[in-house]
C-alpha cells in the first residue's frame, strides 16, 4: 500500500514544476508557481483524480493570477461594521439562493425550524442557475461511484411530483443520442471494413444502454433505421443507430428555483436578497453567526451552497477543503419557430469526447425555443460569462450536422454560464472537517439542476446526522400558486380575465405575448429588477430582445416600486445610468 | 363588418386609413400602443414630411396631421389593442385582438398591415463580450430621452454611422453627455450628407470609420469596449484592438421589417426581409396588404406614406372587384440588391411605382429594366447611386405587357 503522500508526490513529479503540498484529513493543499492557468487546472485535476483524495485546495499561482485584494478588504470592512448588528437567530442559515439553496430551503421548511436563506444577488437564481440548458438528465453519463450519479438518477425521478406541487413547467421529452459514421471516426483504423459498421450499429448502442442500466436509468431503448426518424424526423440521415432515453426532461431553471423559494417562503423560511456573507463569527470549532452586509445571522447550523463562491465562503469559515475551478459553457438560443425541428434532447455521440464541447447537444426548452450547446472551457474568472464570435461559430459548426436542415439563422440570443467544478469533479456534500456545524453543498456542477431535489434530501439527512432535530411542521403546504401566462391561455380565458382586470389585456411584450398583469404579479412576488421580471414573465426574451418592451417594463417597475427610472437595476447594475433632464449634472 | 382594418397606427397605417376613409370606406385602425403616431412619436428632430407636406416638420408634428385627419373622418381607432390572430383565407377576414376591454373579434373585407419595423439588436450582429446593463438600441434611447427626459448613461459609444446613429449622437450631445464616440465599419457615414454635417461635424462629435466593437466589457454595467479596425470586407485587422472606456453602448444597426408579428402565412422576400407584394402592395394572401416599413425599411417617412397611398388604391380596386392578370415577376439582378414590388399583376392604367436598393456605388448610372431575353424595356438616368440611398422609379405599364419576368439592373450611363 502506498500512502496518499507518496501518490500525490508521484503525480506532481510528472509536472515540470516545483510544487509543494501538504495533506490534512485527505485534503491536499498545493502551493507553487506555474506558467499558465491551464497548467493550474491540469495539476489540480491530476491530484483530484487520486483515489482517496477528498479535496484539492489549489494555491498554486500562475502568471497573471492575482489576489482579489479589493474584495478581501471590502469583506473585512463590512465584517467590522456589521459584526454586532444582529438580524435574527436561526436554526439553519443557507448561504446561496441558487436552485440548490432554494431546494434545501424548501426541504427544511417541512420542519419546525427557523431558517434563513441569504443570497448576495438581487434575485433568486441569478448565479449559475440562470444560465444552463435546463435539462433534467436521466443519469446515464456520470461515472459510477460518484455522488452525482446517485443524486442525478434520484433527482430526475422526483421532478414529476415536484413540478405538479410547485406548478412549474416540466416536460419529459426524452433524449436521443445519435450514432453516425462520425461517432468512432477516430478509431476507424482499428475497426477495418464491416467491423466498423457492426460496432456502430450493434456494439456501441448496447454499451451505452448497459452503462445506463448499471447507473439505474430505466427504459433505455436502442433504435435503428427508420425508427429513429419516426421519433425525430429532422435528425441527420447519417444516423445508423440511436439510444433513446425516455426519462430525460426539460424545465425552465429559474422558474424551478423561484418556485422552490416561493414555496419555502410561504412555509416560513426567511429569504434575504442582496445579502452577502462576508465572514463568520466563530467559537472554537463552531460557527455562531454569519456576518453579512445586512448584519449578523446568528445560527446553529450553516449550509454553504454558494456555487462558484463556495470555496471562498468555506475559507472564510475556516473550512477550506476545495478550490473551485470555473468552467464556462456557451449556449445559443433559437427562435420559438424552430421548435418543430427537435422533439427530444438530441446529441451525436463522438468519441473521444471533445473536451471543449463535452456533453453538449441540441435541446428544446419548455417554451418551445431550441438551445444549442454548451461548450466547456476552463476560465480564470468566476464571472466570465462573455461570449465571442469564435465561440458562437464553434457551437454552430459542432452541432449543425445533427439537424442538417435547421434554420440556424434564427439565432436570437446567446449567453454563458459558469460551472462550479471542484478538482475531485464530484458534488461535495458533507459536514466540514474542521468546523462542527457547517455543511458543504459545493461543487454542484452539471447535473446539479437535475439532481437538486435529491441533493436537498441528501443534505437534510446530513444535517440530521450532524445533530439537527427535525420535527415535521403540521401546516406545511407543498403547493405553490403558479404564475399564469397570457401566452398559455385560451382566448376565452384571457377575455374573462381581462374583463375582471384590464391589465391582462394590455400586452407589453408582443414577441412573447406578455401582459401587464403578469409583470405586476411578478413585482408582487418580489421581482425588483428588469431581469427578475424577465425571468418570471419572459418579457424581453423574444425576437427583438427587449428593444420594444424594456422601457415599458421599466415604467411599470418605477411606478410600482416608487423608484425613479434612473435608479432601477437591470440585475446588479443600473439600467439607466445618466442624469435626468433638468437635474443638475 | 368593416370594409378595411388597418393594423398599426404609425404614419403609413394612418395614411392608408385616411385615404380609404376619404374614399368612403368604413375603416378601423388597430394600434398596440396607447397613442397613434408609431415611431414618429419618439423623433422630435425635424426633417419629416418634405415630400408629403412640402415643409419640414418634427416627427410628432408630422404624425399629428394624420391623427387629426383620421379622427375628423370618423375612423374607428382601437388603442392598446394587440392583434393576436388573423384568419384571412376567405372574402370575409377575421381579426382577433386583445385589449384592456377584452378579446375583440373584428370582421373585415380587407386588411392593411402597417406594423413597421424593429431595430436590429446586438445578438443579430453577434456582438461579443458580456451582456451587462448599458447596451441599448437607438430607438429605445430616443424614447427614453425624448419622452421621459432620462439619459441612458454618461460616456457613450454609438455603433452605426447611419442617420439614426448620427441623430442620437446629436441628441445626447445636446442633453449633456460627457463623451460620445461614433464607430462604424464603412469608410464613411452611411447616412445622409445633411445629417453628417448637422449632427456630427457641426458639433465636433468624434467618430472612427472602419471600426467595430469587438467585445463589450463590464460585469454589472458597461465599463468599456474593445474596438478593432476592419478592412473593406469588414474583417477585423489583427493588432488594431484598443480599449475604449464608456458606460453606454448604443446600437444603431438599422431596422428590419417586423414580420415576426405577421400572423398569417404570407411569403417573405429574403432580400427585403418583408412580405412579397404586388404593385398595390398586396401580399401573397388576397385582400391583405402591407405598407410602410413592414415591406422594406424606408429612408424617408414620405416614401413609407406613399406606399400606403398606393395600397389604398389597391384596396379600393380589390373591394370593387378589380381584375388581375397573370403576374409578371419584378426581379433584382446583379447590381440591384432588392426591389419592391416583387410582382405586377393588376389590370390598371397607371404607372408602377417601384423602390430599389442599389448594390453598388456609381456616378452617371442607368437603372435598366430588361426582359428575360435581355432587351432593355425602360431606363432611368441617375447622377449618382449608392446602397444607402433607396431609388424610386415610375415604370410605364406597357413595360410589363407580354413579359413573365422583368429584371432590374444598373449600368454605366
Ligand atoms: C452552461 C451550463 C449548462 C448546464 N446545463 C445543465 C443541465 O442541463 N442540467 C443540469 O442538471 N445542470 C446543468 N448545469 C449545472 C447547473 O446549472 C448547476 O449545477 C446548478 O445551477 C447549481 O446550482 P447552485 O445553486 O449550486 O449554484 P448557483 O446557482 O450558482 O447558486 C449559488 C448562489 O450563491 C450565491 N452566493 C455566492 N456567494 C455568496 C455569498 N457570499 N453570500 C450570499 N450568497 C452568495 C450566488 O449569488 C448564487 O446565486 C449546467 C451548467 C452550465 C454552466
Ligand atoms: C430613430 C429613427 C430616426 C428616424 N429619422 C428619420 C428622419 O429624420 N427623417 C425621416 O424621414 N424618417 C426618419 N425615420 C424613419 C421614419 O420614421 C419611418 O420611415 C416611419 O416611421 C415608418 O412608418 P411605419 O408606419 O411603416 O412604421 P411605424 O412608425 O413603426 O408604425 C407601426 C405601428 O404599428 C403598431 N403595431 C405593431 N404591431 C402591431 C400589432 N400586432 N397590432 C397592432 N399594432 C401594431 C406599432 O406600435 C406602431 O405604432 C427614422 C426612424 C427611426 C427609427
Amino acid at each position: 500500500m502506498f500512502s496518499l503522500e507518496s501518490k500525490v508526490a508521484s503525480v506532481l513529479k510528472k509536472h515540470p514544476y516545483n510544487i509543494s503540498f501538504r495533506i490534512r484529513d485527505n485534503i491536499v493543499f498545493l502551493e507553487g508557481e506555474v506558467e499558465s492557468h491551464s497548467e493550474w487546472v491540469e495539476i489540480g485535476l491530476s491530484v483530484g483524480r487520486i483515489k482517496g483524495v477528498e479535496g484539492v485546495v489549489n494555491k498554486i499561482r500562475w502568471k497573471g493570477s492575482g489576489r482579489e485584494v479589493e474584495k478581501e478588504e471590502w469583506r473585512r470592512r463590512v465584517f467590522e461594521e456589521k459584526r454586532s448588528t444582529v438580524v435574527g437567530e436561526y436554526d439553519v442559515v443557507i448561504i446561496g439562493g441558487g436552485v440548490v439553496g432554494a431546494a434545501l430551503a424548501r426541504e427544511l421548511s417541512k420542519y419546525e425550524l427557523k431558517v434563513a436563506l441569504i443570497e448576495k444577488s438581487t434575485d433568486i437564481a441569478a448565479g449559475t442557475t440562470k444560465a444552463n440548458n435546463g435539462m433534467i438528465h436521466a443519469g446515464v453519463e456520470p461515472p459510477r461511484g460518484t455522488l452525482k450519479r446517485r443524486l442525478n438518477v434520484k433527482g430526475n425521478a422526483m421532478y414529476g411530483r415536484l413540478a405538479e406541487e410547485l406548478g412549474f413547467r416540466f416536460n419529459r421529452v426524452g433524449s436521443l443520442w445519435l450514432i453516425t459514421p462520425r461517432t468512432l471516426a477516430a478509431y476507424r483504423k482499428y475497426l477495418p471494413g464491416p467491423l466498423y459498421s457492426l460496432v456502430l450499429k450493434h456494439v456501441l448502442p448496447l454499451v451505452v444502454k448497459i452503462k445506463g442500466l448499471i447507473n439505474g436509468v430505466r427504459g433505455i431503448r436502442v433504435l435503428k433505421g427508420s425508427r429513429i426518424f419516426e421519433l425525430e424526423p429532422f435528425a441527420t440521415r447519417d444516423a445508423v443507430a440511436a439510444v433513446f432515453i425516455p426519462s430525460t426532461g426539460v424545465v425552465d431553471p429559474y422558474e424551478v428555483a423561484v418556485a422552490l423559494a416561493e414555496n419555502a417562503e410561504a412555509n416560513g423560511v426567511e429569504i434575504h436578497l442582496a445579502t452577502e456573507a462576508v465572514g463568520f463569527i466563530k467559537e472554537n470549532d463552531a460557527v455562531k453567526g454569519v456576518v453579512t452586509n445586512k448584519g449578523v445571522f446568528l445560527c446553529r447550523y450553516v449550509v454553504n451552497s454558494a456555487g462558484l463562491y463556495a470555496d471562498e465562503v468555506a475559507a472564510l469559515a475556516g473550512a477550506e477543503e476545495y478550490t473551485i475551478h470555473p468552467r464556462k459553457g456557451v449556449l445559443l438560443v433559437f427562435h420559438r419557430d424552430t421548435g418543430v425541428f427537435t422533439r427530444h434532447c438530441l446529441a451525436e455521440i463522438i468519441l473521444p469526447q471533445d473536451p471543449y464541447t463535452k456533453g453538449g447537444g441540441i435541446n428544446p426548452t419548455v417554451h418551445g425555443n431550441v438551445l444549442w450547446g454548451p461548450t466547456a472551457v476552463e476560465v480564470p474568472d468566476k464571472e466570465d460569462t462573455s461570449v465571442s464570435r469564435e465561440e458562437i461559430e464553434l457551437v454552430l459548426n459542432k452541432y449543425s450536422p445533427i439537424i442538417p436542415g435547421f434554420p440556424s439563422d434564427r439565432l436570437i440570443r446567446f449567453f454563458a454560464g459558469v460551472r462550479a467544478a471542484t478538482f475531485t469533479e464530484d458534488f461535495v456534500i458533507r459536514p466540514a472537517k474542521w468546523v462542527r456545524n457547517l455543511l458543504h453543498v459545493a461543487g454542484i456542477q452539471s447535473p446539479g439542476l437535475a439532481a437538486s431535489p435529491a441533493i436537498a434530501e441528501y443534505a437534510l439527512e446530513k444535517l440530521r446526522e450532524m445533530g439537527l432535530r427535525l420535527r415535521p411542521k403540521a401546516g406545511f403546504n407543498p403547493r405553490r400558486r403558479p404564475m399564469v401566462a397570457a401566452a398559455s391561455m385560451s382566448l376565452e380565458e384571457l377575455d374573462e380575465k381581462t374583463r375582471m382586470n384590464p391589465a391582462w389585456g394590455r400586452i407589453v411584450c408582443t414577441c412573447e405575448f406578455v401582459s401587464e398583469a403578469e409583470v405586476l404579479e411578478a413585482v408582487r412576488r418580489g421581482a425588483k429588477t428588469l431581469d427578475a421580471v424577465k425571468r418570471r414573465t419572459r418579457a424581453g426574451m423574444g425576437e427583438c430582445q427587449g428593444s420594444f418592451c424594456t422601457l415599458e417594463i421599466a415604467l411599470i417597475l418605477s411606478r410600482e416600486t416608487g423608484l425613479p427610472l434612473n435608479q432601477l437595476l437591470k440585475e446588479e447594475g443600473r439600467l439607466f445610468n445618466g442624469h435626468v433632464r433638468g437635474e443638475h449634472v | 363588418m368593416k370594409d378595411v382594418a388597418v393594423v398599426g397606427g404609425g404614419p403609413s397605417g394612418l395614411a392608408a386609413a385616411v385615404r380609404l376613409a376619404e374614399k368612403g370606406f368604413d375603416v378601423a385602425v388597430i394600434e398596440v400602443m396607447g397613442e397613434l403616431g408609431g415611431m414618429l412619436e419618439q423623433c422630435i428632430h425635424d426633417g419629416f414630411g418634405t415630400k408629403v407636406f412640402g415643409e419640414t416638420l418634427s416627427g410628432p408634428e408630422f404624425a399629428e396631421r394624420f391623427v387629426k385627419k383620421a379622427y375628423s373622418l370618423g375612423i374607428q381607432v382601437f388603442l392598446n389593442t394587440y392583434v393576436k390572430q388573423v384568419k384571412a383565407g376567405g372574402r370575409v377576414k377575421e381579426i382577433v385582438a386583445v385589449s384592456p376591454s377584452g378579446v375583440q373579434r373584428l370582421e373585415t373585407r380587407a386588411i392593411v398591415y402597417a406594423i413597421g419595423c424593429r431595430e436590429r439588436n446586438g445578438f443579430e450582429i453577434r456582438l461579443g463580450g458580456t451582456r451587462p446593463a448599458g447596451v441599448y438600441t437607438a430607438g429605445m434611447v430616443q424614447r427614453l430621452v425624448n419622452l421621459y427626459g432620462v439619459l441612458p448613461g454618461r460616456r457613450i459609444l454609438i455603433m452605426g454611422g447611419g442617420d439614426v446613429g448620427m441623430i442620437v449622437a446629436r441628441h445626447l450631445q445636446l442633453e449633456g453627455a460627457e463623451s460620445i464616440l461614433i464607430v462604424f465599419p464603412e469608410a464613411g457615414f452611411a447616412g445622409l450628407p445633411r445629417n453628417v454635417q448637422q449632427c456630427v461635424l457641426d458639433f465636433g462629435i468624434p467618430f472612427k470609420p472602419r471600426t467595430v466593437v469587438k467585445r463589450v466589457i463590464g460585469k454589472e454595467r458597461v465599463e468599456g469596449v474593445v474596438l478593432t479596425r476592419v478592412d473593406e470586407k469588414w474583417n477585423p485587422i489583427e493588432g488594431t484592438e484598443e480599449f475604449y472606456a464608456c458606460d453606454t453602448v448604443i446600437l444603431a444597426l438599422g431596422l428590419v421589417p417586423y414580420t415576426g408579428e405577421l400572423k398569417l402565412g404570407v411569403r417573405i422576400d429574403p432580400a427585403t426581409r418583408g412580405p412579397e407584394v404586388n404593385e398595390f402592395f398586396e401580399t401573397s394572401v388576397e385582400g391583405v396588404f402591407a405598407v410602410g416599413n413592414l415591406v422594406q425599411v424606408f429612408d424617408y417617412v414620405d416614401d413609407a406614406v406613399e406606399t400606403a397611398c398606393i395600397a389604398a388604391r389597391g384596396v379600393e380596386k380589390y373591394l370593387n372587384g378589380g381584375l388581375k392578370t397573370s403576374p409578371v415577376r419584378l426581379a433584382p439582378s446583379g447590381k440591384v440588391r432588392m426591389i419592391v414590388p416583387q410582382r405586377v399583376e393588376w389590370v390598371d392604367e397607371e404607372n408602377v411605382v417601384a423602390f430599389l436598393r442599389p448594390a453598388v456605388e456609381k456616378s452617371n448610372a442607368r437603372i435598366e429594366l430588361r426582359s428575360s431575353g435581355g432587351k432593355v424595356l425602360e431606363r432611368f438616368f441617375r447622377r449618382y447611386v449608392r446602397p444607402s440611398t433607396l431609388e424610386r422609379i415610375e415604370v410605364s405599364r406597357s413595360v410589363f405587357s407580354g413579359q413573365r419576368e422583368v429584371e432590374t439592373d444598373i449600368a454605366d450611363g
